[in-house]
């Protein structure tokens, strides 16, 4: 599409709709005059600015004639600078979301799933091959680096100085992830090893409903299976895999994503922990990379 | 985005993926989205004040002004018979005309190449 036929499309629709906009306004202002003046007599000023109707009842002041969305929208400095394909995520989520942070029904499920798979072009399942984690979307914590062959450590972890000066803060875990080594020997260690601990979260395996009934069935099933994880606020999604089990029950968080996974999603542990959404990815060709996924590219 | 107090019936998914299929820069995209949800919001309104009294309307403002959602469900539900399905009425016939907008629009664009 050429720049002048951008343009004309989105000129021809803003036209339209600003002016739909005004007669929508204007039939209001006709028609509900007498309740919008004692609302906007009777109301803190205040308590009008923030609701529903804090620009609608300027429509009860004579003369005076209501902003129009880009124009309080361009006041907001944060909306502004964060708009991109991840505020259709943002938006289309928010849709369907709860309020709170709580395990999906099954139609929620269904919901944000029919959202996800649209936005991000992924064949995305809650669950696949008869096998689904305790839930879909809750709080992520953060996890520390994990050793991908014997002998790894901090010094020898990271690609650059640059990495190593980004996430070494988190540190290395004291012990293995629940597959062990990502590789048996630093000889033997490869790209895709590398990105399956840069790019890990640790879920609730053990939470899954029949975990305890298949034990070895779904701990294979589990080991670095593909994930999108998304973070319904700001629309960042991250292609990881599964690479350790947990964090307990009595954390309050229902999984842990690696420095590097938490750094692209804006997500931090502790007080400020938020929720992200997570499901598996239908790859069986493993034709999918991991990491970051970009809407715009 | 906002939650309003219709959010949870009034389903707007389609139309943004709509234009996020369309060539739009950011701050075209934004503008153009924020015109959806305003258009959406008057024409709520007005289908649910043209249903109220006079002395209901600005209970019911008042309710939205708060953002007390509770109070807004309860007053509409004592005072006006099947009120979600007036809403999604409203809200459909509305979503049906920006629909028709955004495939008028890629033609108009197709036509000026």
């Amino acid at each position: 599409m050429s720049a002048q036929n951008k343009k004309s499309s989105y000129e021809h629709l803003q036209e339209k709709w600003v002016a739909r906009h005004k007669e929508l306004q204007e039939k209001i202002r006709i028609k509900h005059k007498e309740s919008l003046e004692w609302v906007a007599k009777n109301l803190a000023p205040k308590q009008l600015a923030v609701g529903s109707l804090g620009g609608l009842l300027l429509l009860a002041s004579p003369g005076v004639s209501l902003p129009l969305p880009h124009q309080l929208i361009a006041t907001n400095q944060e909306a502004s600078s964060a708009i991109n394909k991840n505020a259709f995520v943002v938006s289309d989520l928010s849709h369907e979301l709860p309020n709170e942070v709580r395990p999906l029904t099954n139609e929620e499920e269904q919901k944000v799933l029919q959202v996800l798979s649209r936005d991000f072009d992924f064949k995305l399942a809650a669950e696949l091959d008869g096998k689904r984690l305790n839930r879909s979307y809750g709080f992520i914590g953060q996890e520390q680096h994990l050793a991908r062959f014997p002998g790894d450590s901090l010094s020898s972890h990271f690609d650059s100085e640059e990495e190593a000066q980004k996430y070494s803060l988190e540190g290395m875990a004291p012990g293995l992830g629940a597959w062990g080594y990502f590789a048996p020997s630093k000889e033997q260690f490869t790209k895709k090893d590398s990105l399956r601990e840069k790019y890990y979260i640790a879920v609730q395996t053990f939470l899954a409903p029949g975990f305890l009934d298949h034990v070895k069935d779904y701990t294979d099933f589990f080991k670095y299976r593909k994930m999108l994880v998304v973070n319904p606020n700001n629309g960042n999604a991250i292609v990881a895999v599964i690479g350790d089990a947990g964090p307990g029950e009595s954390t309050g968080k229902h999984l842990g994503g690696s420095p590097e996974v938490m750094r692209y999603l804006e997500r931090v542990d502790g007080s400020l922990k938020g929720p992200v959404l997570y499901f598996f990815i239908d790859d069986p060709s493993d034709t999918i990379l991991l990491g970051p996924v970009y809407l715009d590219k | 985005m906002k939650k309003h107090f219709y959010s949870h019936i009034v389903e707007t998914s389609s139309l943004t993926l709509s234009l996020g299929d369309m060539e739009l820069s950011q701050e075209e995209r934004i503008h153009l989205v924020s015109l959806v949800e305003s258009q959406l919001h008057h024409t709520v309104l007005d289908a649910v004040l043209s249903e109220l009294s006079e002395e209901d309307k600005k209970i019911f403002l008042k309710h939205i002004a708060l953002s007390e959602h509770d109070k807004v469900w309860e007053l509409l539900h004592s005072k006006v018979k099947n009120i979600e399905e007036k809403i999604q009425k409203a809200a459909e016939e509305l979503k049906k005309e920006l629909h028709n907008d955004i495939k008028k629009a890629h033609e108009k664009g197709k036509t000026t190449l």
